[in-house]
């Protein structure tokens, strides 16, 4: 274990930050904080990095004890032996390309001859080789962030700290940097500690993802583990599209068995049959939530129903061309609105009917 | 790696480390040399026997500091002319910051740098030149009026004429350099968003831009009356001959008496205090939490077009140029070869016996080289401190950071005379620190005491501009604090520091009200020389050194400028 975190709380003023937070953090791995803005994300980095104090807890880096309030310790950012790439890049503008990757190891006291050859060969990994006497205020949004990497990397640091190192980047070169990293961390073999609020770099490039909301972490996982099976409404909510449709329990089912919801407002009258969610069992006639990823959702497109099969009759409200297929808003009886993805393989217009069909096993039924 | 018990590394009460107790040493020193002397002074207001007397206490000072007849009168010049200063200065400062900031006014740069070097000018030498001009009977206007319309309407020991002096050295031109960069800054997407809107340039800047910058303005407007209440040579010069008094002037004649009345003096000097510290307070308070968020190239502003304007414009800016640098350069320079100051008039007037007398009188060679030795110790010793003030109050989580930002303010609160006063009790009164008196070490104290506010506050402004993420990457490298104040922070200030060292050795070598009861035969600057010359009625040799320090402060200036200090408010 590389990393521990231990009933972590940090409070500013009368905000809890982060409240009580615990996690580990495997060898060799990529872990990711992911959350909304203001979730403390990045106090817990910065609490890992030794920037800040915690008010509470305990951190370990490596089994050694970096910062703990009941034993009344803390070491110093610069003794923990961390590397940490800052949204901003913070590359010192003093300084250029060499001199920036060479900081780090000249204050470890490593001989001039060696700093040379691990500069050169850490920027030769990001495909920096031949840019050090460049000023590093002369590089690119793209270059900075490599320079940045390297700069962290250079020292082999027990554990790299990742604060949303790509959001200042854009689109195309955001995923380009994203398959680098992955890349270039297989290859060194270093635990990452990565921050972001973009659930498509966190599912994209983690190993294991926290999810945190108010300072609290809500679920630890796989990516797919927590797409296919969040733990919470939020985790559900935050991590994709996700459909929702309001009901009663009709027929609660046996475990692990199918349950039948009736339908609320203005789809009353219709039934959906779906799956117990991650919650304690429902009894007849509590309220529920139906929750189903868009994906799952299943199109016939002529409008016909079959009462059998689990589906509603919805109309096409809007529709917007996203390049590989269809984003779609559907009215569902008259009043309750839905994200679909349609298809690019069909002709679709706005206005047109269509007969979804919710196939139970996708379906998911929480408490309201 | 299995949960085996982890090692600790144990270390007591960690957060007293090094960075800890050298804040503390830092407030300590600042604190015994500003506040204590504060502290003197208020001590020194109830103690009335005269000097030379075992020390009595009592409320004769203030009693006699109110009873004063010209006090009323002093207290309301005081208001007086601060109020109306401020009346003139603030709309046409306003005015010009926005014509050199967001227009295309030809040659704004070199415009601004003009009004940096006219801020740069001692105030002293400035009022000398407009004593040429405006001199009642002597002076140049005047006379020519005389010939050509015959009536010399102007007189410059008056109201206005101190006011006139004070508008071009003080108070506009430092709200003038204060605002421009402000100005400049000021993200050019809520005037962009008014012009599309459908608003004109001029609607633009008084709906929009004017009330954007509003705290700004309001907080150099602080600035200004701080500045005023404090000013000292224009009214001794220029107020003495009508006996017009402000609170400065009125505290420098309590103690240049034959009995110095020091128990009144210091009772007036506490009530400036006094009236200083909500200024303070607002100041601190308009300015807190500022975004200083620094420019880069993708907001880069679009000038205005001035369209048929940028004729007039470029000429109101130019005749003010002119006014407040112009004016008194050539004419003090003029001064200099005058075979008696100020007389145009007479059959042959121009010689260079002034500058021979000067240049080779023992007592000038000796003040030059006091002056240089101060200056340069100032600046050296005041980068080093203000540095440190600014470092710890911006950066660290120091408890006591507040205490240090607000004594770091307090030297604005005292007369300089009054500050002067106190560091002389100070180094008489403490007996380890009486050897200093009469050396160029006192002088320094004092002088890096007196540039405190504004070299605090410019160091600060330029910390919150360049971002903690620099220094926090050092951290994580591996660097100490101390390394990386010494590798990251200190490099990266490196223009920033040398633009106050550039104003301090400045403001030292011009000095005035701080060093004045400081200086004896031993230690004594070109500045005070300049006051003695006066005082012994050698006008020609005081106009000579007074244009010496004048070429001294536009040199630093310059050097200043192209060290390319920016820094402003906002």
């Amino acid at each position: 274990m590389v990393l521990r975190l231990d009933g972590v709380t940090k409070v500013f003023g009368a905000v809890r930050a982060l409240d009580g937070a615990s996690l580990e953090v495997e060898r060799g791995e990529i872990f990711t904080l992911l959350g909304p803005s203001g979730c403390g994300k990045t106090t817990t980095l910065r609490l890992v990095a030794g920037l800040e104090h915690p008010d509470a807890g305990e951190i370990a880096l490596r089994g050694r004890v970096v910062a703990s309030v009941p034993r009344r310790v803390f070491v110093a950012p610069h003794k923990r032996n961390l590397g940490m790439v800052f949204q901003s890049y913070a590359i010192w503008p003093h300084m250029n390309v060499f001199e920036n990757v060479a900081y780090p190891l000249r204050l470890r006291g490593v001989k001039r001859s060696v700093v040379a050859e691990k500069v050169t060969r850490v920027l030769d990994l990001v495909g920096l080789a031949g840019l050090d006497e460049r000023g590093a205020t002369l590089l690119s949004g793209g270059q900075m962030q490599r320079l940045a990497l390297c700069r962290a990397l250079v020292y082999e640091p027990d554990l790299l700290l990742l604060d949303e190192p790509f959001s200042n980047l854009d689109a195309k070169l955001r995923e380009q940097m994203r398959v680098e990293l992955k890349v270039l961390q297989r290859r060194l073999g270093v635990t990452v500690l990565f921050v972001t609020h973009d659930q498509i770099e966190a599912l994209s490039l983690s190993d294991r993802i926290a999810v945190m909301q108010r300072g609290r972490v809500e679920q630890v996982g796989a990516p797919r583990e927590l797409y296919e099976r969040p733990a919470s409404a939020f985790v559900r909510d935050f991590l994709g599209q996700t459909v929702v449709l309001r009901g009663v329990v009709r027929e609660p089912g046996p475990r692990g068995g199918t349950i039948t919801v009736a339908l609320d407002g203005a789809l009353a009258g219709s039934m959906l049959r779906g799956h117990a969610g991650p919650a304690a069992a429902l009894a007849a006639g509590a309220p529920a939530h139906l929750a189903i990823r868009p994906e799952n959702i299943e199109v016939a497109g002529d409008g016909r129903s079959t009462p059998e099969a689990n589906t509603l009759t919805g109309t096409i409200d809007a529709l917007l061309f996203v390049g590989d297929r269809y984003e779609a808003r559907v009215v569902l009886g008259g009043e309750q609105r839905i994200l679909m993805l349609l298809p690019r393989a069909r002709e679709w217009h706005e206005g047109q009917r269509l007969q979804l069909t919710f196939p139970p096993q996708t379906v998911s039924v929480w408490p309201a | 790696m299995t949960t085996a018990t982890p090692a600790v590394h144990r270390r007591r009460v960690p957060r007293i480390e090094t960075q800890a107790v050298l804040c503390t040493v830092v407030l300590g020193i600042v604190a015994f040399c500003v506040v204590f002397p504060v502290l003197l002074v208020m001590l020194q207001s109830f103690q009335v026997a005269p000097p030379g007397q075992p020390a009595k206490y009592g409320l004769d000072g203030w009693r006699a500091a109110f009873d004063e007849p010209g006090l009323r009168a002093a207290l309301l010049n005081t208001l007086k002319v601060t109020f109306v200063r401020q009346l003139l200065s603030l709309p046409l400062a306003v005015l010009i910051a926005w014509l050199l900031a967001r227009t295309d006014l030809p040659g704004r740069r070199w415009l601004e740098f003009a009004f940096w070097a006219a801020f740069f000018l001692p105030s002293f030498t400035v009022t000398l030149s407009w004593i040429l001009l405006l001199d009642p009977e002597y002076g140049l206007i005047n006379t020519s009026l005389a010939r050509l319309v015959g009536t010399a309407p102007f007189n410059i020991y008056s109201f206005w004429g101190i006011v006139w002096v004070h508008v071009l050295t003080g108070s506009l031109t430092v709200k003038v350099i204060l605002l421009t960069p402000a100005f400049r800054h000021m993200n050019a997407s809520f005037e962009e968003a008014s012009r599309v809107a459908g608003a004109s340039t001029l609607r633009t800047a008084l709906r929009i831009t004017v009330p954007v910058m509003a705290p700004v303005i309001l907080s150099v407007l602080l600035l200004g009356t701080m500045v005023s209440l404090q000013t000292f040579e224009v009214e001794q010069v220029l107020g003495l001959p009508f006996r017009f008094f402000v609170f400065s002037t009125m505290i420098y004649d309590l103690l240049v008496t034959r009995v110095p009345r020091y128990d009144a003096a210091t009772a007036l000097a506490v009530v400036i205090l006094a009236a200083m510290l909500p200024l303070v307070l607002a100041q601190q308070w308009l300015t807190r939490g500022r975004r200083y968020t620094t420019l880069t190239g993708q907001f880069q502003n679009q000038p205005h077009r001035l369209g048929r304007w940028r004729a007039p414009a470029l000429a109101l800016v130019l005749a003010l140029v002119s006014i407040v640098l112009g004016v008194p350069v050539v004419f003090a320079l003029l001064g200099t070869f005058m075979k008696l100051f100020g007389f145009f008039h007479i059959a042959d007037p121009w010689t260079l016996n002034n500058w021979k007398t000067v240049l080779t009188d023992e007592l000038f060679l000796r003040s030059l080289h006091n002056t240089v030795v101060l200056a340069v110790g100032t600046a050296v010793a005041a980068v080093v401190v203000h540095s440190l003030i600014a470092y710890i109050a911006v950066r660290t989580r120091y408890a006591g950071r507040r205490a240090l930002d607000f004594i770091s303010w307090l030297p604005f609160t005292v007369p300089g005379i009054i500050l002067g006063l106190a560091l002389l009790w100070l180094f008489l009164g403490v007996e380890m620190l009486k050897p200093l008196y009469g050396t160029t070490t006192l002088l320094i104290v004092a002088g890096v005491i007196a540039g405190m506010p504004l070299g605090v506050q410019i160091i600060k402004s330029g910390l919150l501009q360049l971002g903690s993420e620099l220094e926090e990457a050092s951290r994580i490298a591996g660097a100490s604090w101390w390394a990386t104040y010494r590798r990251i922070v200190l490099r990266l200030m490196a223009p920033t520091l040398m633009a106050v060292a550039m104003i301090t050795f400045v403001g030292a070598a011009r000095n005035i009200g701080n060093f004045a009861l400081l200086t004896t035969s031993a230690n004594r600057p070109l500045s005070i020389l300049q006051i003695d010359y006066i005082a012994q009625r050698k006008f020609e040799e005081a106009v000579v050194v007074a244009c010496i320090i004048m070429f001294i402060s536009l040199a630093g200036a310059l050097l200043a400028r192209l060290l390319g200090l920016r820094s402003g408010l906002g």
